[in-house]
């Protein structure tokens, strides 16, 4: 692209035309610039830089222990609970540096959601479950929070499941409701980025497939982050992916160009199954 | 897959196999006859309770108060001091071995200095000899006052308790998988929100059966009420005079050479027993359903 000239312009805009992943999004909900984490000495970012468009799924892979979760768990300042872990650079959400110190935790994690690799439900009912995180942040009568908790409940299609045992305890749910219950629970703060942590690592196919359309119908609204070890996954849910390894990011792209065509050989070998 | 194969002798007897079992054999007689005597021992101390304590149980023993000898007196108000004394002593102590067991847990990591220092002094306190506790008692609420009370009875009660209250429910806590206090921080909640409403709720009933634990091993402790709530012939109330208890006055009564005295000694010893079984029971059950 030569910016400036005419003709770089209409190469630009002939390129976004024909290419509706920018297209769509010209929005950057996430933007990390030159980002580096440290676990106490271990160097375990290196200087990361990357955009997470709006409203679309951008998937994180890589081989265990290149990173994906470690900035993962960046965006909402996860790593904040443990003394030792720290992080330099920017994470620009909103206009804002979200590694600010005097940055309000509560707030940011309530815009920015969390859904974990096992399901966490809360040793309580399943409509306590929601309501728990929705009571954090807001104030409202009991016919608003109902009608909450129904909401969130029918988009994460669990609400035919459980209508008839909300009072009972979330444990009691399987594997896959319990962690579409986790999503619904996110989801119930109205936060604007959902981050999902291997999600379905712990489930089975079918439960898998469910939580994929699901996000599917989720990035309408929200922003995802998905860390997946499913290549098949990345391929199937995701916009862009980016490819990690050893602290480093090798290559972001759109997934259909991740897939058919990486830039790197380092993500060729990895995506083909040959090391990772 | 290698091509090399396992050199195997077949069905030959193998004398070093042998040699296990039998020593297996040995282990095995050897353990159970252990764990017979043991169960010996306390069904023989049942057994003893039983067939003393039972003939001096009666009515007049759970309802009247304490008398002269020869006098048909009973136990009333020591069971119901005893009963006064330890739910005090649970009141007090319990918000304390709470807060430190939540406190050690959730805020004192191995690297903390002072959380390191209280959870040994915790645990030193838990080996202390309850008599020492009582005259530890004796010296700051009884002597300076100049009068032996119920409620220096309870201070020493719970100085007892609280320890074991600590270590249940910092360990209680400390079971509870780190997922959900991430969950709970991810959804914006504060420490201590995620503390009490996720993490204690989660372990409640192994901190309450720590504190259940607690109140079986305090309610059979005499050492330290001796030198503080003293004991008391009559009926009384008031915390701030000397209160009569259960284990006290078996004490008392055990050593006695009146004939009714020595066995509602027994009736007493008895109901501690069954009191302190009907707890442990009760910690299992909640166990169970934990």
């Amino acid at each position: 692209m030569t910016p400036g000239t005419m003709q770089g312009m209409i190469q630009d805009s002939m390129m976004t035309e024909t290419d509706p992943q920018v297209a769509k999004s010209p929005e950057v909900a996430l933007a990390v610039r030159n980002l580096n984490f440290y676990y106490g000495e271990n160097h375990a970012l290196h200087d990361i830089s990357v955009d997470f468009p709006a409203r679309r799924v951008t998937a994180m892979i890589g081989p265990s222990g290149c990173g994906k979760s470690t900035l993962l768990r960046v965006f909402n300042r996860m790593y904040d609970l443990y003394p030792g872990q720290r992080a330099t650079g920017e994470v620009i959400f909103d206009g804002r540096n979200v590694l600010d110190r005097d940055l309000d935790l509560n707030i940011l994690r309530a815009r920015v959601g969390m859904v974990f690799q096992k399901p966490t439900p809360f040793p309580m009912s399943i409509y306590d479950n929601i309501a728990f995180g929705v009571r954090l942040h807001e104030k409202m009568n009991k016919a608003d929070m109902d009608a909450r908790v129904q909401d969130v409940l029918t988009r994460v299609a669990l609400w035919n499941e459980v209508r008839d045992r909300l009072n009972a305890p979330a444990s009691g749910l399987s594997g896959g409701q319990q962690q579409r219950l986790c999503i619904a629970r996110s989801i119930a703060t109205r936060p604007e980025v959902l981050l999902l942590d291997e999600p379905t690592s712990a489930l089975d196919p079918i439960s898998t497939a469910r939580i994929e359309e699901l996000l599917d119908e989720l990035k309408e609204e929200f922003t995802i982050a998905i860390v997946t070890h499913n290549m098949q996954q990345a391929a199937r849910c995701a916009d862009q992916v980016a490819f990690f390894y050893m602290g480093r990011l090798i290559e972001v792209d759109s997934a259909d160009r991740m897939f058919t065509n990486p830039k790197q050989q380092q993500t060729q070998d990895y995506i083909t199954g040959r090391f990772g | 897959m290698s091509d090399t194969t396992v050199p195997t002798t077949g069905w030959k007897p193998n004398p070093r196999a042998a040699r296990r079992r039998s020593a297996d054999h040995v282990a095995t007689a050897f353990g159970m006859v252990m764990a017979g005597i043991l169960v010996l021992v306390l069904a023989s101390i049942l057994w003893t309770l039983l067939s003393r304590g039972l003939a001096g149980l009666s009515a007049a023993a759970i309802m009247k108060p304490m008398g002269p000898p020869g006098s048909s007196s009973g136990l009333a108000n020591a069971i119901v001091g005893s009963l006064i004394q330890t739910f005090i002593a649970l009141l007090m102590a319990t918000p304390l071995g709470l807060g430190c067991g939540i406190y050690l847990s959730e805020y004192g990591a191995e690297t903390n200095r002072f959380a390191s220092c209280v959870r040994f002094v915790s645990d030193v306190l838990m080996s202390v000899p309850s008599i020492l506790v009582g005259l530890f008692v004796y010296q700051v609420m009884v002597a300076p006052f100049g009068h032996f009370s119920a409620l220096a009875g309870s201070v020493a009660l719970a100085i007892l308790a609280v320890p074991i209250i600590v270590r249940t429910t910092e360990d209680m806590l400390r079971l509870v998988p780190t997922s959900m206090r991430e969950a709970g921080a991810a959804l914006g909640a504060t420490r201590w929100r995620v503390t009490l409403s996720l993490c204690l709720r989660s372990a409640k009933t192994g901190v309450l059966t720590g504190i259940l634990l607690a109140l079986a091993r305090v309610s059979g402790e005499t050492a330290p009420l001796l030198f503080t709530s003293l004991g008391n012939q009559n009926w009384s109330f008031s915390l701030n005079k000397p209160m009569a208890s259960l284990p006290v006055t078996i004490y008392q009564y055990a050593g006695a050479s009146y004939e009714d005295w020595v066995q509602l000694a027994w009736a007493g010893a008895l109901l501690v027993t069954m009191g302190v079984l009907a707890i442990n029971i009760a910690v299992r059950v909640s166990a169970r359903r934990g």
